[in-house]
């Protein structure tokens, strides 16, 4: 069982670095989905079904999409620019900053001495445990949600359709 | 639970390292975002590794969350790249100087 | 209780499998002769005119960024189609009320002329 989890983490670590150092963004899409399959089967594993499957209808098949149709909208030739200006050392300086901060938030992590539940109730995370809290505790959350949504929804029209009418 | 939360939290942490290196090197303004929902699911793992260690289901409930407001950010933020498209006709952040002075 | 994942994954694994195979059979099988009015793109006698990548009108992204925000409301709609019984007119009331806040998008957006194809 833990070989699933380290073959799991294996690929969303690897996928998740071409994402980072591919060149053209349809590639990079492309790893994205497959680090997305890998999330979703690390869930699985900690008993997030619904979630998991969540993750493949919102992230695989929703936002990728639009990542995918927004690549093609703009039509990005291969990128020479990228290429053209390389410029080592902000890459140099970015690339320690984010690990050096890595290892500090890991040193704070590694004192923290968690003691896990170790009893499974039953039902952990399938969808009737998540929709009773959801609808119950969450409620306001849930709510303000749709107005986020609804946000969304004229945010992007106003911005991608400005010059409809 | 198939192992331990902190191999969970590990993951997170490198995931979300990864995320952050392609936000800084990167200039392709679709790639940073791409990289920003890679930090979202990272954060959203670690969520789910307590949510497994805990027993409770509120940590899952948050991922919901989080992968709402990930869908809208996506939304919008793609709507901005169209935009600055199509005024700039570039998607290289460092292009974007028009503030910088 | 991963287990029952079991007929998910052996599904998985053949749509995979059957895939792969289809394309290593049609590799292995399959004539490759390259002339250069066979790699033209349409190959159907006519010179091409522009490019093959043609640009997507930004309505195919208006399309998609409404098909994303429905979707996380249909993912809502799940759970709570679960509970229902549960929860009874309180969720009822709950999710009209969700719905309701989405339909003004939704009044928006049809009375902006997005979803006009033309």
């Amino acid at each position: 069982m833990e070989y699933l989890f380290y073959s799991l983490a294996a690929v969303a670590l690897i996928s998740g670095a071409l994402v980072v150092f591919q060149t053209h963004p349809l590639r990079s899409a492309l790893w994205l989905i497959v680090n997305f399959f890998a999330v979703a089967g690390l869930y699985l594993l900690a008993h997030a079904e619904f979630i998991a499957a969540i993750q493949i209808i919102v992230y695989a098949g929703a936002i990728m999409v639009l990542f995918l149709f927004v690549i093609m909208l703009l039509n990005l030739r291969q990128p020479e620019e990228e290429l053209a200006r390389p410029r080592l050392g902000l890459k140099i300086a970015g690339i320690t900053v984010a690990v050096l901060s890595a290892v500090l938030i890991g040193m704070g992590l590694a004192k923290v001495v968690l003691k896990p539940v170790t009893e499974l109730p039953v039902g952990l995370g399938n969808t009737e445990s998540v929709a009773r809290l959801l609808f119950t505790d969450y409620l306001l959350p849930f709510e303000v949600t749709s107005v986020l949504l609804l946000v969304a929804i004229v945010g992007s029209v106003v911005l991608a359709k400005a010059k409809l009418r | 639970m198939v192992v331990p939360v902190n191999y969970y939290l590990g993951l997170s942490l490198a995931l979300f390292t990864l995320g952050a290196i392609g936000v800084l090197i990167r200039r392709n303004i679709l790639i940073i975002l791409m990289c920003i929902e890679m930090m979202l699911n990272a954060v959203n793992l670690a969520f789910i590794g307590f949510a497994d260690a805990f027993k409770a289901v509120d940590g899952q409930i948050f991922v919901f969350f989080v992968m709402t407001v990930a869908a809208a950010e996506v939304a919008v933020g793609l709507a901005l790249v169209i935009a600055i498209y199509r005024n700039r006709a570039t998607v290289y952040v460092d292009d974007l100087n028009i503030l910088k002075w | 209780m991963l287990l029952s994942y079991l007929p998910i994954l052996i599904y998985m694994v053949i749509a995979a499998g059957l895939v792969g195979l289809i394309v290593l059979l049609s590799e292995l099988l399959g004539k490759k002769k390259h002339f250069p009015s066979k790699d033209m793109p349409y190959e159907c006698g006519m010179d091409p005119i522009g490019d093959a990548r043609s640009r997507y009108h930004v309505r195919f992204y208006v399309i998609a960024m409404f098909f994303i925000v429905f979707d996380v409301e249909a993912i809502f709609l799940y759970p709570w189609g679960v509970v229902f019984k549960q929860l009874g007119w309180f969720g009822f009331v709950e999710m009209a009320i969700f719905i309701f806040v989405l339909v003004v998008g939704l009044v928006y957006v049809w009375g902006k002329g997005a979803l006009e194809w033309e």
